[in-house]
């Protein structure tokens, strides 16, 4: 079950994509008084479109609240979708049948935040990873019993601990017990929602690179949600930055760290400190004034007006759509037009 | 920082214990360091390494037991804070010294307004009246940059984002114009841009205001922008101190040379990969015959696993004073040193 190469050459066609998304919205209602009302929604996510192409990380970037979480989740229809489509390999996985959905779910993964939260303290290592493998394969025992054994060497734990409770692990080992779960069924896509966020510095590289390295093995595709900006530019290959539930810009690693276009791709970019005292001293950091808005009730037009360091009368009306601007570079806003 | 000049804050030798069920953890093992009259002093670690244990204990914020202080010296001016009575310790705490917490929903109270809340060092400290006290609050609140200072007061905690919260527990925090202020990872449960509003803050009041603090983190990135020396600490002790451009263009401890490795930068040039520091962080059992770090080293020799090293100094001064670390190891020569 362990292929390092999958069925599908993944190399055969690199910029095939995986996962297409379509004017994905998620609103969660708000119900108030005696009667429980619906008198309004949290836009959560508010229309995005992209995709995921075969192989690479897409980095997702935002502050909280902004909706990377619920984008992760209602991609893999953790949430009933408000609107849009979300197509992994050809099948949109929103209008799939229960059971339908159920045999696409082992193509389809995700690794949370908290380790210490996703894994059930009653559980051992081995009842924890093998549980996928109970759920959708007909596997033996023994073969259950080889095949955690080579996931636990895949992510670098020591078969001994397999009857191990959680709590007897550290939070990386923890997380890396989380990551054998996603692969046990030979995941093509895996969400990764934060997955560095609780751990320790030293500790994040260990599990950043453990991320990288089964990439390489096993062809995965990830979506890569994190709040570390410098982590993200490590990993990702493009990175989209989220504000307010919906994408500011979307473009290919380098030239998004090295010029970002959209004004809050650009303050984000600036408040992130810089681990060298020479460049902070003569760094010019944009400071952006106030808080984000509530996404009950987002601004008319551009969702970024209300913060914005560069906002022109349109933007107050006119929410701008998301264009390529240069090739492969999307970015929403009224400032920055197509080259 | 000049030389010689008398510490706000003087702390030697400090011990802390926990006294477990398991037996004690040794969580700060004779951690010393001072604090200079206006300075900012960063202290880096990673969770367990005894950073925020060090800054509770010396102004007696742990719960007593199962915290026990084994020993050491806090001086404050001319007084010794560990040896004082619990009731000059509160008059010490909020007036002499103010604190700012990671997470500012929970260190402030939600059943009172922030009015309430701002006024009421000032009232126990200050011995001002209840008119003068208000007014004073809404000039704090408006000096930490909160709009519409007089209105908000009315306000509950629950009606503040994060990060004006945390402008609230600053204004706290200097209502009686302390001397130190400890600053307890006191942007790590924000956002980048609201953290960047929060760093511009005491960048600006430090100018204005000329207290000394001490500011804990995790963060490399934000030390590097915001603190004049730093003290990295690791397994409940200081492995190494010195002014912050010295520290990251000459860092000397391997776990400081490490830790400067494996975090990646927004700008610069990207590593194809990340360096690692293998293992985990020390679990702090028995008092430390070791060097914490050694079972994580790559330059360990065989004194290292018998010795726990002192810090020794790298120029001409005194310890604490210049550019020290504890390590056998000598970065310049590769050899014991």
């Amino acid at each position: 079950m362990l292929d390092a190469n999958p069925t599908e050459q993944s190399s055969a066609n690199s910029a095939a994509k995986l996962v297409e998304v379509k004017d994905l919205k998620m609103y969660f209602p708000i119900h108030t008084g005696l009667f429980r009302r619906h008198t309004g929604d949290v836009k959560a996510v508010d229309g995005l479109s992209f995709d995921i192409f075969k192989g690479e990380t897409l980095g997702l970037v935002g502050e909280s609240g902004c909706g990377k979480s619920t984008v992760g989740r209602a991609l893999l229809r953790l949430y009933e979708l408000t609107n849009g489509s979300v197509t992994i390999e050809g099948e949109d996985i929103a209008k799939l049948s229960p059971e339908a959905l159920r045999r696409k779910r082992p193509t389809m993964q995700m690794v949370f935040q908290d380790p210490q939260a996703c894994l059930n303290p009653r559980m051992t290592v081995a009842a924890i990873i093998s549980e996928p493998l109970d759920e959708h394969t007909k596997l033996s025992s023994a073969e259950k019993l080889e095949k955690v054994y080579e996931l636990m060497d895949a992510v670098g734990l020591n078969r001994a601990f397999a009857n191990r409770y959680p709590h007897a692990f550290s939070g990386g080992q923890r997380q890396r017990i989380g990551i054998a779960r996603a692969l046990a069924l030979n995941p093509k896509f895996i969400v990764c929602d934060e997955p560095i966020a609780a751990l320790d510095v030293s500790i994040q590289a260990q599990v950043v690179n453990l991320l990288e390295d089964l990439q390489e093995q096993f062809g995965l595709t990830y979506l890569f949600i994190s709040h570390d900006l410098s982590m993200v530019r490590h990993i990702a290959d493009r990175v989209a930055v989220m504000y307010l539930g919906r994408i500011a810009e979307l473009s290919p690693r380098e030239p998004l760290y090295a010029e970002p276009l959209h004004p809050y791709a650009k303050a984000l970019l600036s408040a992130v400190p810089d681990p060298d005292p020479e460049r902070e001293a003569t760094r010019q950091r944009i400071i952006l004034q106030g808080d984000v808005p509530s996404p009950s009730n987002p601004p008319k037009g551009c969702n970024f007006c209300t913060r914005c360091p560069e906002v022109i009368p349109i933007c107050h009306e006119v929410k701008p759509e998301l264009a390529e601007v240069r090739p492969g570079r999307f970015v929403a806003c009224h400032l920055v037009k197509p080259d | 920082m000049p030389d010689g000049a008398k510490p706000v804050l003087d702390v030697r030798g400090l011990q802390t214990v926990f006294r477990t069920r398991g037996g004690d953890v040794h969580a700060v093992n004779s951690v010393s360091f001072h604090l200079e009259p206006g300075e900012l002093l960063g202290v880096v670690g990673e969770s367990g390494s005894g950073k925020s244990v060090t800054m509770m204990s010396l102004i007696g914020l742990l719960p007593m037991p199962p915290a026990e202080i084994r020993g050491g010296q806090v001086m404050l001016g001319d007084m010794d804070i560990l040896k004082v009575s619990p009731a000059q310790l509160r008059e010490i705490r909020g007036k002499r010294i103010g604190f700012v917490f990671q997470d500012p929903m929970t260190s402030l109270n939600p059943v009172y307004t922030v009015g309430n809340q701002v006024m009421e060092p000032l009232l126990r400290h200050m011995g001002l009246n209840k008119t003068q006290a208000r007014a004073r609050a809404i000039e704090l609140l408006e000096l930490v940059g909160i709009p519409d200072a007089e209105r908000r007061m009315k306000d509950y905690p629950h009606q503040f984002s994060g990060g004006m919260r945390q402008r609230v527990m600053i204004a706290i925090a200097l209502a009686c114009d302390p001397e130190v202020l400890i600053a307890d990872e006191p942007t790590t449960a924000l956002d980048v841009t609201i953290q960047a509003q929060i760093i511009e803050l005491v960048k600006d009041l430090r100018s204005k205001l000329g207290m000394a603090i001490v500011w804990i983190t995790h963060d490399l990135g934000v030390i590097a922008g915001i603190a004049d020396r730093v003290v990295v600490m690791y397994g409940g002790q200081i492995v190494e101190q010195a002014p912050v451009g010295e520290l990251f263009a000459n860092p000397q401890h391997p776990y400081t040379r490490a830790l400067l490795k494996t975090i990646p930068s927004v700008s610069g040039t990207r590593e194809k990969r990340l360096r690692v520091i293998e293992g985990q962080p020390p679990i702090l059992g028995a008092a430390p015959t070791a060097c914490p770090f050694m079972p994580r080293c790559t330059e360990a020799f065989a004194v290292c696993h018998v010795e726990n090293p002192q810090r020794r100094p790298l120029d001409d001064k005194r310890v604490g004073y210049g550019h020290d670390v504890a390590c056998h190891w000598d970065a310049k020569t590769g050899g014991i040193a």
